[in-house]
């Protein structure tokens, strides 16, 4: 059974089957395709610098080696953070209740970047919830589709087609200052106060 | 490098000023067992003469590839994989394997059901926001929050700032407006405005939501740009 997204609200439970809401779904799709002068499609490759190698889509392989390019399993590797820290892995936040904040403001739905949205289709959805995000409210819970160091926020809002789940992270912009100088014009020595020297000119 | 926008404000004035996009929040790194340092490395797995479809061309059936893959090793060339791939060309191979030397690039466009509506010859969308881009109108067309956030998917955003003491005065201007306003300016390009943004060469067009907000002597100002709308696909 696919994994459901669930949240509570004041003591109700509410669990959503999901789908990826992209452009292709909605308006289709552009793509840009090489062909030959027959007209028949090709593919792309990497031809290596000293032309020994043709290699197709899929031949390259992305391992992480040590500085004496020993090669490190990905199971053997350890997740830190700047200080070198070893990083907890959090769970998957899917089929676990999460407890929903808000009505959280329309503005904190646009201080995030929005990664992914997934169009909701209600399984059991509380009353309280439903009449809110019915009335216009938004809701937010912390989000990890599978297991990850680190948890991205998940907003809940309904419009007249449905109701969507907007998953994102802080865009972290702040405010910005005139960046004044370091000493006003008016505090600064006069160099004009002498006599206007010409014989330099 | 800094990128610049040509902006103009609610009284017709514009001005060019910086663009900045927003920086990645900082994410874990991966280290060793002893917490050496390590890197990902991009190594040749397979070459274009041992691929499936190169030795089934050359050996006719899967039948008699089969027998081979089980007296040997075709399928690796042993010179070549695992060295690391550097500086290389991309390049395009017809069918047949051969290099594509006299490319013709075309651009398909597929409906949402995936049938192939049109086919023509690429050809090249430029930008329309930048240094050497028109000033970006003021629609006047402001929208509430709720409703962008809403209707929009703002997957991308711009903080737009000053590069003097003059555009500190215009941007905080056009913020303030829009602060005091409570709402969005919705921002296009051409002449009036009704044109998506296209912030590079064949970039993905955008609709752009101008956001403003003070604090004090500070400002912020945020292009939120969205090309999806918050809709359902009915399967």
């Amino acid at each position: 059974m696919a994994k459901a997204l669930a949240v509570h609200l004041n003591g109700e439970v509410s669990r959503f089957g999901f789908a990826r809401l992209d452009r292709h779904k909605l308006y289709g799709r552009k793509e840009r395709q090489v062909v030959d002068q027959e007209g028949k499609r090709c593919s792309s490759a990497y031809l290596s610098s000293d032309g020994a190698a043709l290699v197709p889509a899929g031949g390259l392989a992305m391992l992480y080696v040590d500085e004496a390019f020993a090669t490190i399993e990905r199971s053997a590797l350890r997740a830190v953070d700047d200080e070198g820290a070893d990083l907890q892995l959090l769970p998957s936040t899917l089929d676990i209740d999460q407890e929903l904040s808000g009505p959280v403001a329309a503005q904190q739905v646009l201080d995030h970047a929005i990664h992914t949205v997934y169009q909701l289709l209600e399984e059991t959805l509380g009353a309280n919830l439903s009449s809110a995000l019915s009335a216009g409210e938004i809701f937010s819970a912390p989000f990890i589709f599978r297991d990850d160091y680190q948890a991205q926020t998940l907003f809940l809002v309904r419009n007249d087609s449905g109701t969507f789940a907007l998953v994102g992270t802080p865009r972290g912009f702040a405010f910005v200052h005139r960046e004044a100088p370091t000493m006003s014009a008016a505090e600064d020595a006069d160099e004009l106060a002498d006599d206007l020297d010409f014989t330099m000119m | 490098m800094a990128r610049f926008i040509s902006l103009t404000d609610s009284q017709q004035r514009d001005a060019q000023v910086a663009l900045e996009s927003s920086k990645p929040q900082a994410k874990h790194h991966q280290s060793g067992p002893q917490g050496e340092e390590v890197h990902l490395e991009r190594l040749i797995k397979t070459t274009e003469s041992t691929s499936f479809e190169a030795l089934l061309r050359a050996h006719g059936k899967p039948e008699a590839l089969s027998a081979l893959l089980v007296a040997g090793d075709p399928e690796i060339d042993v010179e070549q994989v695992g060295r690391r791939l550097r500086n290389a060309t991309r390049v395009h191979l017809r069918q047949d394997g051969s290099v594509l030397y006299a490319a013709r690039v075309m651009q398909v466009v597929y409906g949402p059901d995936d049938v192939e509506k049109s086919r023509a010859d690429f050809s090249d969308t430029p930008a329309n926001v930048g240094e050497d881009a028109p000033a970006l109108p003021w629609t006047g067309r402001l929208m509430a929050l709720d409703e962008v956030v809403r209707r929009f998917v703002c997957a991308r955003a711009f903080r737009i700032r000053h590069v003097n003491g003059l555009t500190f005065d215009f941007l905080f201007g056009i913020a303030k407006t829009l602060h005091e306003a409570g709402k969005l300016l919705y921002v296009g390009a051409g002449a009036k405005g009704q044109s998506p943004l296209i912030f590079t060469l064949n970039g993905t067009p955008f609709r752009g939501f101008l956001e403003g907000r003070v604090e004090g002597d500070s400002y912020l100002l945020v292009l939120h740009c969205s090309n999806l709308e918050l809709k359902t696909v009915i399967p």
